[in-house]
């Protein structure tokens, strides 16, 4: 993972105080009935106080003391969940609130509705109202200037700006906005240091990105997820049976006592412990913690999603559609031989190279050069000494001619693509000899560029330039086909250049000369062969792949129709992301699926902890199933269950240790540690609880 | 595609309904019995009439049935729990006393008493099977052991020397069945007939070496357990392996419509059947449509069952002349056998004629269970077709699971035959006693009822469609219901092949035989175990019968073990076989009376059936139950894999768990809140026979029987009251429509699904993890619900035997 640009939680003042307060007020019972399972405790809580009520008027079915403790207990566990959830708000909130700083309500300089766009011409200030950033509307015109915050989201439809958007993406260096193409897309918060824009609003207030993640975060709106909603069915399924299973044993008791002739009912207060500490309460009051934490983990990352759901589709992916370039490839090509034809020597060459690409500041250029100097030794005097002595005149690459090159005087120095180059030099009356076929041929076999360079229309040799696989990428990829995800590489390459990479890099399969229809007709099929696909995209002709990926993540750099299909922006505009993502998602369920499975293995302990305590008194024989020679069972295990929950807050939050593994592996570790650790933890806890309550005087 | 209401589907599909029950009716309850029993009495016209001893040219009873013996010139059978009269052929039971009930005890006690009495100088430990009563009060058999304790008394009383009657023991001993099944035996009858022609010289004492073996050596045994029982349970265990694999291919193949051997004769009747019934059998059914067709049809089910009970004195073969059943015990048989559960709180003998049991009950056992098997396939075709609709056509699949069943059914009820159990359409016989006895009013009975009819072909289909519902009363513990050792193995064998053979139909469906056997291999995991402990609970004997001079201790010469409500032709190790099998497979038949097992067993068969009967379970219901399980564990497991669970590629989602938890809570909240209501009730009370946790556990087994279509009982329990019929046959039906209607829901929502191409994110369904998680998944859950109840039930009776000293461990 990339840790450099993890943003660490900010340190909150009071943050622990604050979720202590919200337990609290969380304790209302109409926002409490969103989580079943803590609900029917709250429950269980509220009737043992009352008998407990009941037993300091002296007629209860206990002791006051103990029932007392109990219901204490219960309460106590009934906070922790809540503290729980408000604590993973909290920290959520407070992620949330140093990204709304930019979002706060600012002046707009909104455009009459009248005005009528003149392309490159700023508006005249009768049209300008100055309006509150939360009165505008969906497709209003806004005009910023520099020094001006940008108020909203929105699509720049005239002007050219630098703007500043360290605020979001931490970068520092200025991106420039303009309209059209790209680099349309503007997000508010950002500032415009110099020029200006006309800006399409491009959603009603709190419906920008940042505002869904705002509510997702803090509970309002907060919708469950799928598998979460599939979890809570089966909590509920199972919180149904502890509430049958002790509703019956009030019967059964009852019988018993007659049958036996000994002993007295089972109390209510033993059984609604009995409940509370069968109920999944361990997982039913984490669940809520565990969601927010887990799109915590997402905005630590500066990646923001309108949807809990993508997070969670996100570890189901099984293909990841990745753009070559910048994910797999470092950004751009590089050149790494020269390879001279036709008599010339590589010292020719190289100087010749170096010549055509001085002026040349596209990547590859200055490649070219780097090349030149770090191999063949050129050293700058070589070609400072010729600078001076004629003018050189830069031949720029035009996409008519798609050829660069240099001249001076009457050398005239050309490089360009192969096909470009042959028929410059035959109309120069020269011929395409057979060495330089060659030596394009094999490099492009070779899954390379080849730059023919020429000199007065006569071949001097070629340039190798070769996409600069990513390092560690490859081991990355290793890594996601052992968790059962396909890599798929994205390339506007040939076929024969694509596939290089792709067996470089170590992909699993690779679609060459992409278009948008093609990406869109391929994330199709693996859709319709059941599979769940992930793709990143920035480019507006990106936008349908990514409206129909299922987890699509844009660059905030992208265009307003590219971050507007996609359920994800990620503010780095950092391509790699995608697989942090994927991570995150899986960790959301891992915990999830790793607390279920601690909950319902926990059980198994407080049968026997409350079962021999509870019908001693009709069946003493039972007290032999009293294993672990418990004094206050019933209260050691209440106490138990609810300080499990502030125990697994941490883990909860952080989410359980992820490791690229498979399903199998994972699937073993967690059963060994969350499984059979949730069948043993418990009797130890429950003995320790059970010792300190004896040194403390209790029963 | 819009949704048909649910009342045109059922116009549409209540012709089909009422005619394929006609049709089928037909077949399997009239063509069948018939073909049965011509076959029989050609065959075997001696075994299908009640396999009558004639001696001395003169009907001397039956070869199968016990008579009482109390003359002391006699050797004397196992005690009988018959009333009024030991021995009533006519009305089969057992006492249902538990075993730490103290009424057992006295009983013993006053047993022991007797014997000694007769021959105070014997000072031996009286054999076990010598004091306690059998499953059936027929047990036509002692042990060798209980015959020579007799040996010194008989002697006297008759005056021969002991060598010699030894001598006739030893020429009596029947040795275990092909050297394999069951247990060394004389059949006391004919032991005392032979007896009687020694000492009217008719005989002379035959020479004998003596059965060689030395009672006082200890038998052969491995862990505890003797050779032979090992051999029986490996026997059976590597058959049940040997069977499943082509049973399961053949049975996909009919279910598909690949031709197979059978595919001609099938095919056939099968088209005969579409067209009279106006099915196409092309075309398929939405998961609404199969829902209503199974709703419909359990409507002529349910009611010409029960129609027929309170019919019956006006119609055909009822020899016995038996009346009209009374409406609230005729609607609980109704609703119990249209369930596949089979719960009788009835006695068959004298409740229901032969028509009744033939054209009623029977014809439901093949119903009920193909029932549960076209659900199951249904839920099948969900997981193996890709975003489909439509889950295959019910009456297809129902007429298809009849045929599956029809054929074996022939080949066992034959079998069955040949080992003596009756076939035929003839009344009752009356035989003679040798040794009339005074019944409870103290009138002399001189004679013994041998109750016959068409109970072979019943008994079959009773087996292989883990239907449970018994001809007579006692069961599978009856003579002539199950005969012979050999017959024994043939019902326990039927019981499970089904059920497991399913399991590799599902594998051959969903073309993955590896998926199929691993859920075979979950459940024998859970049963295996458990087996193992029943066996060790059952063989130990009970501890409060040891004082009284009783030896319980296996050797060469008699099985020992808790030998009350079991019949001596088993022996110990195949009865719990039986046992377990009937309750992990929702059978219910019983060859041994469940009430007296001790705690240990009878907690482990209430916990096979509270695991949700899917251990096996019944026919495609025990598999069906399995899959939601299945979806229950992978989306658990799935979650700690950290994506959305699939299973066998089919994503579980919202609707897929709401289904699942509803069909696992349903029976545990039946058996809970109707435990609860019976204990709370007198009504409920009334029922209770045994004292204490045992009397509790009466309740719960009832219950949890009725909730998880199991049938089996703690038959101590007065179930034939008005609460009883009625709360049970409540629990009965909701138990298994509820349960289906959402299984076909669950069903209807996979078949959309696509299925996801398995990749190396994917768990594997078929390894041993996901193996070994499903099954702890299913043992939490079913502990997790019944530990409490179970604990109040077995589990006090248990810790108080071992609290009491009764018990070591």
């Amino acid at each position: 993972m990339s840790d450099g640009e993890t943003r660490t939680a900010p340190a909150i003042p009071g943050l622990y105080r604050r979720a202590a307060v919200d337990a609290v007020l969380k304790l209302d019972p109409r926002t409490l009935i969103a989580n079943p399972v803590m609900f029917t405790v709250e429950a269980g809580s509220a009737l043992t106080t009352l008998l407990y009520l009941q037993a300091l008027t002296g007629a209860g079915e206990a002791p006051a003391g103990f029932i007392g403790a109990i219901s204490a207990w219960l309460w106590f566990t009934v906070l922790f969940a809540n503290f729980a959830e408000a604590l993973a708000e909290g920290r959520g909130k407070a992620q949330a609130d140093s990204l709304r700083k930019m979002r706060q309500d600012t002046s707009a300089k909104k455009l009459d509705p009248d005005y009528t766009l003149i392309r490159g011409r700023e508006p005249k200030e009768k049209y300008i109202a100055v309006v509150s950033s939360s009165a505008l509307r969906k497709n209003d015109l806004i005009y910023v200037k520099a020094g001006d915050t940008i108020p909203v989201d929105g699509e720049v439809i005239d002007g050219v700006a630098s703007v500043n958007e360290s605020a979001i993406t931490g970068e520092s260096a200025p991106v420039i906005r303009e309209s059209g193409g790209d680099r349309s897309a503007v997000t508010g918060g950002t500032g415009i240091l110099s020029d200006w824009l006309i800006i399409r609003v491009s959603a009603n207030p709190g419906e920008g990105f940042l505002d869904h993640m705002i509510s997702l975060i803090e509970g309002a709106k907060r919708q469950k997820t799928p598998n979460e909603i599939a979890l809570n069915i089966l909590l509920l399924g199972l919180t149904v049976i502890f509430i049958a299973v002790a509703a019956a044993l009030y019967a059964f008791s009852a019988y018993s006592v007659q049958a036996a002739g000994a002993g007295t009912t089972v109390t209510i207060t033993v059984l609604v412990a009995l409940f509370v500490c069968l109920a999944p309460t361990t997982i039913g009051g984490l669940l809520s913690a565990i969601g927010i934490a887990g799109m915590d983990r997402l905005i630590q990352r500066n990646v923001i999603t309108t949807s809990g759901r993508a997070i969670e589709a996100a570890g189901d992916v099984d293909v990841l559609l990745l753009d070559k370039t910048g994910t797999i490839t470092l950004g751009n090509r590089q050149a790494v031989e020269f390879i001279p034809v036709d008599g010339t020597t590589i010292q020719d060459l190289a100087e010749t190279a170096q010549l055509a690409s001085l002026a040349d500041e596209t990547p590859e250029g200055r490649s070219i050069v780097v090349l030149a100097k770090e191999k063949y030794e050129l050293r700058g005097r070589t070609v400072g000494a010729s600078e001076t002595s004629i003018e050189m005149q830069f031949i720029p690459f035009s996409s008519q001619t798609r050829m660069s090159g240099v001249d001076q005087g009457q050398l005239h120095i050309r490089k360009g693509a192969a096909d470009a180059l042959f028929r410059y030099i035959e109309t120069n009356g020269n011929s395409v000899s057979d060495e330089l076929r060659q030596a394009v041929d094999d490099i492009s076999r070779a899954g390379g560029t080849p730059l023919v360079v020429a000199q007065n229309g006569k071949a001097l040799g070629v340039f190798h330039l070769k996409d600069i696989v990513k390092g560690g990428i490859r081991e990355r990829f290793v890594q996601l086909r052992r968790m059962g995800i396909k890599t798929v590489m994205i390339t506007g390459d040939n076929r024969l250049t694509a596939a290089t990479i792709a067996a470089e890099a170590g992909v699993d399969d690779f679609l060459a000369e992409a278009t948008p229809e093609s990406k869109l007709r391929l994330i199709r099929e693996y859709q319709a062969g059941g599979r769940m696909v992930a793709m990143t995209g920035d480019g507006t002709n990106d936008a349908p792949a990514l409206a129909q990926a299922d987890v699509a993540v844009a660059m905030n750099t992208g265009t307003q129709p590219a971050r507007e299909a996609a359920n994800m922006i990620d503010l780095d505009s950092n391509p790699t992301k995608l697989i942090e993502i994927v991570e995150i998602g899986k960790q959301l369920l891992m915990t999830r699926g790793a607390l279920t499975t601690f909950s319902i293995a926990n059980d198994i302990a407080k049968y026997f902890a409350i079962i021999p305590i509870a019908f001693a008194s009709t069946y003493p024989a039972l007290a032999a199933l009293n294993v672990l020679g418990l004094h206050n069972g019933i209260l050691a295990a209440v106490i138990f269950n609810a300080l499990i929950i502030v125990a697994l807050i941490p883990l909860a939050l952080r989410g359980v240790q992820y490791r690229a593994m498979s399903a199998e592996e994972a699937l073993r570790n967690n059963i060994l540690l969350y499984g059979i650790g949730g069948l043993i933890t418990p009797f130890i806890g429950i003995k320790i609880i059970d010792i300190l309550l004896v040194l403390l005087g209790v029963g | 595609m819009a949704t048909e209401p649910v009342q045109s589907i059922i116009r549409k599909q209540a012709k089909p309904a009422v005619l394929i029950f006609f049709l089928l009716t037909l077949i399997v309850g009239i063509l069948y019995p018939f073909i049965v029993t011509g076959i029989a009495q050609v065959l075997f016209p001696v075994q299908s009439n009640g396999d009558l001893l004639i001696h001395n040219g003169k009907i001397a009873g039956s070869s199968q049935v016990g008579q009482p013996f109390s003359s002391p010139q006699y050797f004397w059978g196992r005690p009988s729990a018959t009333s009024p009269v030991p021995y009533n052929a006519g009305a089969s039971s057992g006492s249902n006393l538990g075993p730490d009930n103290p009424a057992l005890a006295d009983a013993v006690k006053t047993r022991v008493g007797a014997l000694h009495a007769a021959d105070p100088k014997n000072t031996q430990e009286i054999p076990v099977d010598l004091v306690t009563a059998s499953g059936s009060g027929l047990d036509p058999d002692i042990s060798v052991a209980a015959a020579y304790y007799q040996v010194p008394r008989v002697a006297r009383e008759r005056n021969l020397s002991e060598p010699e009657v030894s001598a006739l023991v030893n020429s009596q001993v029947q040795q275990r069945q092909f050297v394999i099944f069951g247990e060394p035996r004389v059949n006391v009858l004919s032991l005392n007939l032979a007896l009687d022609d020694i000492s009217a010289e008719k005989i002379s004492v035959p020479q004998s070496a003596g059965s060689g073996a030395d009672p006082t050596d200890p038998p052969a045994s491995l862990f505890g357990m003797r050779i032979a029982d090992w051999f029986q349970l490996l026997l059976f265990i590597l058959l049940v392996m040997f069977i499943v694999v082509p049973l399961g291919a053949w049975m996909a193949k009919i279910y598909t419509g690949k031709p197979n051997f059978f595919s001609p004769f099938l095919e056939r009747i099968e088209q005969k059947i579409f067209l009279i019934a106006g099915v196409d059998p092309g075309e398929e059914m939405d998961w609404k449509q199969f829902a209503v067709a199974v709703m419909v049809f359990s409507v002529p089910c349910i009611a010409v069952v029960f129609f027929l009970q309170l019919v019956q004195q006006v119609l055909p073969l009822n020899p016995a002349g038996l009346s009209a059943v009374p409406p609230d015990l005729a609607l609980n048989t109704a609703v119990s056998f249209a369930t596949n559960t089979n719960w009788q709180a009835y006695v068959p003998e004298v409740t229901m004629s032969y028509f009744t049991q033939m054209a009623g009950l029977a014809v439901q056992n093949f119903l009920s269970a193909a029932v549960g098997m076209s659900v199951l396939v249904a839920l099948i075709l969900a997981f193996t077709r890709k975003s489909g609709t439509t889950i295959g056509n019910f009456w297809v699949l129902l007429t298809r699971s009849v045929m599956i069943l029809l054929p074996i059914c022939l080949v066992i009820s034959l079998l069955l035959v040949s080992q003596g159990t009756p076939q035929t359409f003839s009344g009752a016989v009356t035989v003679p006693l040798l040794d009339p006895v005074n019944d409870s009013a103290g009138t002399l009975v001189t004679t013994q009822t041998i109750p016959l009819g068409p109970v072979a072909s019943q008994v079959a289909i009773k087996h292989l469609g883990t239907n449970g519902g018994g001809f007579y009363n006692a069961n599978s513990a009856h003579p002539l219901e199950n005969p012979t050792p050999f017959a024994n193995f043939v019902e326990t064998f039927a019981i499970i092949i089904i059920p497991a053979a399913l399991c590799m139909t599902f594998g051959a469906m969903i073309g993955s035989r590896r998926k199929g056997a691993a859920l075979l291999i979950a459940m024998s995991l859970i049963f295996l175990p458990l087996v193992g402990l029943a066996i060790w609970s059952e063989g130990a004997g009970n501890p409060a019968l040891s004082p009284l001079g009783v030896d319980q201790a296996p050797s060469d010469l008699q099985s020992g073990g808790n030998m009350e409500g079991k019949e001596v032709r088993f022996g110990i190790v195949p009865t719990v076989l039986f046992a377990v099998v009937t309750t992990v497979t929702s059978c219910g038949a019983v060859d041994a009376m469940h009430d007296s097992f001790m705690p240990l067993a009878g907690g482990i068969m209430l916990f096979d059936m509270q695991l949700g009967e899917v251990v096996f379970g019944g026919v495609g219901s025990g598999l069906y139950g399995m899959l939601i399980f299945a979806i229950i564990a992978m989306f658990i497991a799935g979650l700690m894999v950290g994506r959305t669970p699939e299973l066998y590629g089919k994503k579980i989602e919202q609707f897929e768990m709401k289904m699942a938890t509803i069909v696992i809570l349903i029976p545990i909240l039946l058996i809970l809140a109707f435990t609860s209501l019976a204990v709370l009730t007198p009504a409920g009370q009334a029922g209770v026979f045994n004292p204490g946790p045992h009397g509790f556990s009466e309740i719960l087994y009832a219950f949890t029987s009725a909730s998880q279509n199991n049938g089996s009982a703690f038959a101590g329990l007065s179930a034939n009251s008005l609460f009883y019929n009625l709360a049970t046959a409540f629990c009965m039906f909701v138990g298994r429509y509820a349960t289906i209607v959402l299984t076909l829901a669950l069903a209807g929502s996979l078949v959309t699904k696509k299925i996801v191409p398995a990749g190396e994110g994917t768990l594997r369904d078929y390894r041993l993890l996901f193996i070994v998680w499903l099954v702890f998944v299913i043992i939490v859950v079913g502990a997790l619900s019944f530990l409490p109840a179970l604990s109040l039930g077995p589990i006090a009776e248990y810790m108080g035997m071992i609290a009491g000293g009764m018990i070591h461990v």
